[in-house]
């Protein structure tokens, strides 16, 4: 098979994934789409380094050393987010209820809202493992891999991480 | 009520936000790959035959002109997205700025003190915004206004920058934000918040200068 036809079959389906991380680590769009363009194109140069491995890890990998370098650049000037004009105005605004019940949805909306800025609000090592493990559902060995640090600091950095969202979350009502 | 993991993680994995890959970055990055994969077969593997050789050639170009036409629209594609017709609060804050400079008043009360500007506040708002003269760092205080945002009553602070006017929108809420910038018709947009005030400049200098003005402000806000 050519590296183009290994790359669209394996490497693409995980595009979602890829600018999924990409997005939450470095909190940008923009920033998250060049990141995510990066790293596929040093996916397609490597390709030759997958041989039986499986594809979702291993481009996460190389999406979060991608973002991580992006942000080493970065790490003296104040992070400036773009503007994220749907999440900025859901915030404001509640949505028009299209399901039956419009009370449920605006918690839901709500609990959305609160959730994604107790992640946003993590540190970006407990934020990752938080989105390796929760978003992507990649066991210990593989965040250790992923983050190059040992398991034990991968449960140490997870406990650490869901202390914070635990605490930042303590208003959430889940009466659902 | 305190979480345990499990109701944590199935909180998370329900209602988090998961961003999907926008479709122009999917058109781009196929066609990075089709040029880059182009590229290399131009160079790594000699044809078979001169009329193989031609046909893949014709295939290769043909290849290059439609990730070309892709590329282009990956360009296009946002913006056209981009044309919005619903106002968000940043462009609102965007045509008061604009408003304020071609009728004005840009300052209702002109001084370079911000003892003079602080205390004009004082009954026009129910809050009092931080006022802080940055002349030091090459953003001397003009004067301040009050201007009407989304149905209350805002404290703006007018800033120089050579002939550059920075806006700066001032209202109290306890929301914490992360810094944001934004670009709406050529005009920066910053937003920063420190846990009692919200902050919004607005000018038309550029981003870099803007982020300085915005440092400098923080900076003499933590001095304080």
């Amino acid at each position: 098979m050519s590296n183009r036809r290994v790359f669209d079959a394996l490497v693409l389906p995980h595009l979602d994934a890829a600018y999924n991380l990409a997005r939450w680590l470095l909190r940008s769009e923009q920033a998250a789409e060049d990141a995510t363009q990066e790293a596929s194109m040093r996916a397609l140069r490597h390709i030759d380094s997958l041989r039986g491995d499986d594809a979702r890890p291993w481009l996460l990998g190389i999406v979060r050393n991608t973002c991580f370098t992006m942000l080493e650049r970065t790490r003296n000037e104040t992070q400036w987010i773009d503007f994220d004009e749907a999440g900025f105005e859901s915030a404001l605004v509640q949505a028009p209820a299209r399901d039956a019940d419009p009370m449920l949805q605006l918690q839901h909306q709500r609990i959305r809202t609160q959730i994604d800025a107790a992640i946003r609000a993590l540190s970006p090592p407990l934020r990752e493992v938080i989105l390796l493990r929760e978003f992507e559902d990649l066991d210990y060995a593989q965040i250790a891999k992923i983050a190059g640090v040992p398991i034990g600091t991968v449960m140490s950095r997870l406990a650490r991480a869901r202390d914070r969202l635990r605490a930042a979350l303590s208003s959430v009502s889940l009466g659902e | 009520m305190s979480l345990d993991d499990p109701n944590l993680s199935s909180l998370i994995k329900r209602h988090a936000t998961r961003h999907a890959a926008p479709d122009a970055l999917r058109a781009g990055i196929r066609t990075q790959v089709t040029l880059a994969e182009a590229g290399r077969s131009e160079t790594s593997a000699p044809p078979a035959s001169k009329r193989r050789g031609w046909l893949a050639l014709r295939w290769r170009t043909a290849a290059v002109s439609f990730a070309m036409g892709l590329a282009c629209a990956a360009l296009v594609l946002p913006l056209a997205q981009r044309l919005d017709l619903n106002a968000p609060l940043d462009a609102e804050l965007v045509a008061d700025h604009v408003r304020a400079l071609q009728v004005g008043p840009l300052t209702e009360v002109v001084s370079t003190d911000r003892h003079t500007v602080k205390p004009w506040f004082q009954g026009r708002l129910d809050y009092a915004p931080p006022v802080f003269d940055l002349a030091a760092q090459g953003f001397p205080l003009m004067g301040g206004r009050i201007e009407h945002v989304r149905g209350s009553v805002v404290a703006t602070l007018a800033y120089a920058r050579n002939r550059h006017v920075i806006d700066v929108f001032v209202w109290p809420s306890a929301a914490q934000a992360a810094p944001l910038r934004s670009v709406r018709k050529g005009f920066n947009v910053l937003h920063w918040a420190d846990g009692s005030m919200q902050y919004w400049a607005v000018s038309d200098l550029e981003r870099a200068e803007m982020e300085r003005f915005a440092q400098a402000w923080r900076q003499q806000a933590a001095a304080q």
